[in-house]
């Protein structure tokens, strides 16, 4: 009950409605700005989008051949490139050199394909393009031991069974700048709660408050857990308006499953307040209200939250994915466009984890301590 | 019964002692004063007694349960009004209050009874909506006070309430204390002003560096300085005078200069009153009116500790 009270007092903030324009209006504003001006950088061959793949067809079945180059103009019509590489191209190494998003060999005993690691969200795509591919040509290759025809129209799209591919066409959909940009801000915004959080506790003592919180029959834990809960509730509020207003006004798109999408940003939200309040009692005074600032601003010029970083290649792609801005923006982006939820699972684990341990360094200091 | 029992109570800031080794105790209804100068150990000792500060040494019971053991008992019947202000200045001066009184267990309709009730005992009943952060030093003090009584504790903790304050609000102040403690509020009161304690306080000990150095009565204090006398005497103009002859006066222990008064500290066995009048005569000052008085606990406190309360 106590717990609840104190959390409550946090969500007060929510009450001023100046403070509470000024929440939301930064993040939906930046938004705005940035969904609307770059958006022809990302009609453009630069961005998140664009989808070559290179090929090697070495198998000498003529059927899979032709079922192959039908498949290479479907895809065509869908936005992925399929070139087919001269004998001696190395393709993994030009995979590696970032010229191509994947690299499919052909050969008797199936397909290989081997992904570009450092654009993610195409890489998926296309391998579950290629997935679909092979399970249909399997269930084609046997339909077509009896019925010839029948595996035609299967290849061709047609049959009633796997329509894998189509699926897969609808995942091919493409972020455009406002829609890359509302997942960007949105997870930016909620990173500088950490800077709330860096305040949070070392607020009450600044105000001498901690000692009439601590003079009432509270225990410390209690204090800790309240208003925790309270900063993790405001922001979990600000950000349910922010992705809403996102989705309706300027109809960004987020997906099909809009409530995994709140759960990783929840997640998120942990973390950030977890953040600042570590840093706040691993470093005396305003040390770490500058530390977790500088944090946040490497982590959003690294993790995407200006322009894409999902074509980064080398150090830059390294230290990108160390940005915790670049977990949940490519966990995001591919469950949103590839409906793939294992980064989305990794993301949250990786929020979860790194919040247990900062809240644990936080608390084993503030039992530590006399007061908060 | 006893509402504080402190039993070789100590504290140790590293291989600082702020508390030294303190036992004392407080009864019901008492206003009992705490008095020292800066540093002393006030605001330690009573943040041990108050769950602020852990114990270094010693015991501590809050009506006969020890605070070791029954730790939330003891934070339910004090309330602490700390020296410097705790409060929220972004929430209103109801809000202040409510939530403070919401952790000791109020709810529903009791809360905002005792809520309206403390606001309306300091002075801001008129206030609920208001915030604090334009509140003169006065006002906030009061809220500072209203935020420790609403749950009405049995033992009220007041660390300097009236410090920086205008007279007219410290009057108000020291008004409601005692009208508090005839509600049947036992009070610990904290004051760099000995009129303050002169004025409220039933008993009072005298802590110097961690230590307490004397404790009782108003006329228990003074008793122990008997072989002390005050000499106040008014002169037209004490421009031309000279301390050190005065000081050098047998039986004088302090020459203070306060306007056109002299006040002279002296051994009471030493009859030197016309030694000090021939002296001033022959400095050529022009006396109005000389007065004897029975030592001040201000006095008391100087001959104890031998430093002045206020720097
Ligand atoms: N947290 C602390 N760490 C180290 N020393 C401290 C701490 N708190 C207080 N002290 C020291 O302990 C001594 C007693 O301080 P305390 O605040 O109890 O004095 P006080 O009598 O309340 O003085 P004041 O009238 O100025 O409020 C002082 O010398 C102070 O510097
Ligand atoms: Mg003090």
């Amino acid at each position: 009950m106590n717990i609840f009270r104190i959390a409550l007092k946090e969500i007060r903030v929510i009450r001023d409605p100046k403070m509470l324009l000024f929440l939301l209006v930064s993040p939906l504003l930046i938004m705005l700005i940035l969904g609307t001006a770059t958006t022809n950088a990302f009609n453009g061959s630069l961005t998140v989008g664009e989808i070559n793949v290179l090929y090697k067809n070495t198998s000498t079945s003529s059927e899979l051949s032709k079922y192959w180059d039908d498949f290479t103009g479907q895809m065509r019509q869908a936005g992925i490139h399929l070139e087919g590489a001269i004998d001696n191209t190395d393709g993994k190494l030009k995979v590696k050199n970032n010229l191509y998003t994947g690299y499919v060999e052909i050969t008797d005993s199936g397909l290989m394909y081997y992904a570009n690691s450092q654009s993610l969200i195409e890489s998926d795509i296309a391998q579950s393009v290629f997935t679909a591919f092979t399970d249909r040509y399997r269930l084609a290759a046997e339909v077509s031991e009896t019925d010839s025809k029948q595996a035609d129209a299967i290849m061709a799209g047609y049959g009633g069974a796997g329509y894998v591919v189509e699926e897969s066409l609808n995942a091919a959909r493409k972020p455009g700048a406002m829609d890359y940009f509302a997942i960007a801000m949105t997870t930016m915004f909620i990173l500088y709660s950490a800077m709330t959080a860096a305040d949070l506790i070392d607020g009450e003592r600044k105000r001498k408050t901690a000692v009439r919180l601590l003079a009432a029959p509270v225990t410390k834990m209690e204090i800790f857990i309240g208003k925790i809960a309270g900063l993790v509730m405001v922001n979990a509020i600000l950000i349910f308006v922010v992705v809403l207003t996102s989705k309706y006004m300027f109809n960004a798109y987020w997906g099909e499953n809009l409530g995994l999408v709140f759960l990783v940003l929840i997640t998120e939200i942990l973390f950030a307040v977890s953040l600042g309040l570590g840093f706040s009692y691993v470093l005396k005074g305003n040390a770490a209200g500058t530390v977790v600032m500088i944090i946040i601003q490497l982590a959003a010029f690294l993790g995407g939250s200006y322009y894409p970083v999902e074509d980064a290649t080398g150090i830059l792609a390294t230290i990108a994915s160390l940005s915790p801005l670049q977990w949940s923006n490519a966990a995001l982006l591919e469950m949103i466009y590839a409906d793939s939820f294992t980064a989305a699972a990794n993301a949250m684990l990786l929020n979860i984890g790194f919040s247990v341990v900062l809240l644990g360094i936080a608390i084993t200091m503030m039992r530590r301590r006399e007061g908060l | 019964m006893n509402v504080l029992e402190v039993k070789q109570l100590t504290k140790k800031f590293g291989d600082f002692i702020a508390v030294d080794n303190i036992t004392m105790s407080v009864k019901e209804g008492e206003i009992f004063g705490f008095l020292g100068a800066n540093g002393a150990g006030k605001s330690t000792a009573i943040n041990m007694i108050a769950s602020l500060l852990r114990v270094t040494k010693g015991e501590i019971e809050v009506l006969g349960k020890n605070i070791a053991k029954h730790g939330k008992f003891a934070k339910m019947n004090i309330g602490i009004v700390p020296q410097e202000m705790a409060i929220y200045e972004d929430m209103t001066t109801y809000e202040n209050v409510y939530f403070f009184a919401g952790l000791y267990g109020l709810r529903g309709a009791e809360l905002k009874e005792r809520v309206i009730e403390a606001l309306a005992f300091v002075g801001l009943g008129d206030k609920h909506k208001s915030y604090p952060k334009n509140f003169s030093g006065g006002m906030k003090r009061r809220l500072n006070i209203a935020c420790a009584i609403a749950h009405r504790p049995k033992l009220l903790i007041m660390d300097e309430p009236t410090v920086g304050i205008d007279p007219q609000s410290r009057n108000y102040i020291l008004g409601s204390v005692k009208k508090l403690n005839e509600m049947g509020c036992t009070i610990i009161y904290t004051s760099h002003y000995m009129e303050e304690v002169e004025e409220i306080c039933t008993r009072i000990a005298i802590i110097d560096h961690g230590k307490i150095i004397a404790e009782g009565t108003k006329g228990q204090l003074k008793a122990i300085i008997t072989n002390q006398k005050n000499i106040g005497i008014e002169v037209r103009s004490a421009e031309n005078l000279d301390r050190s002859k005065l000081a050098g006066i047998a039986g004088v222990n302090q020459v203070k200069v306060e306007d056109r008064i002299i006040k002279i500290t002296s051994d009471s066995e030493i009859n030197n009153l016309n030694r000090i009048i021939q002296q001033l005569m022959a400095d050529d000052i022009e006396i109005r009116s000389v007065e004897e008085h029975e030592p001040s606990l201000e006095t008391v406190f100087l001959t104890l500790t031998g430093r002045s309360l206020r720097d």
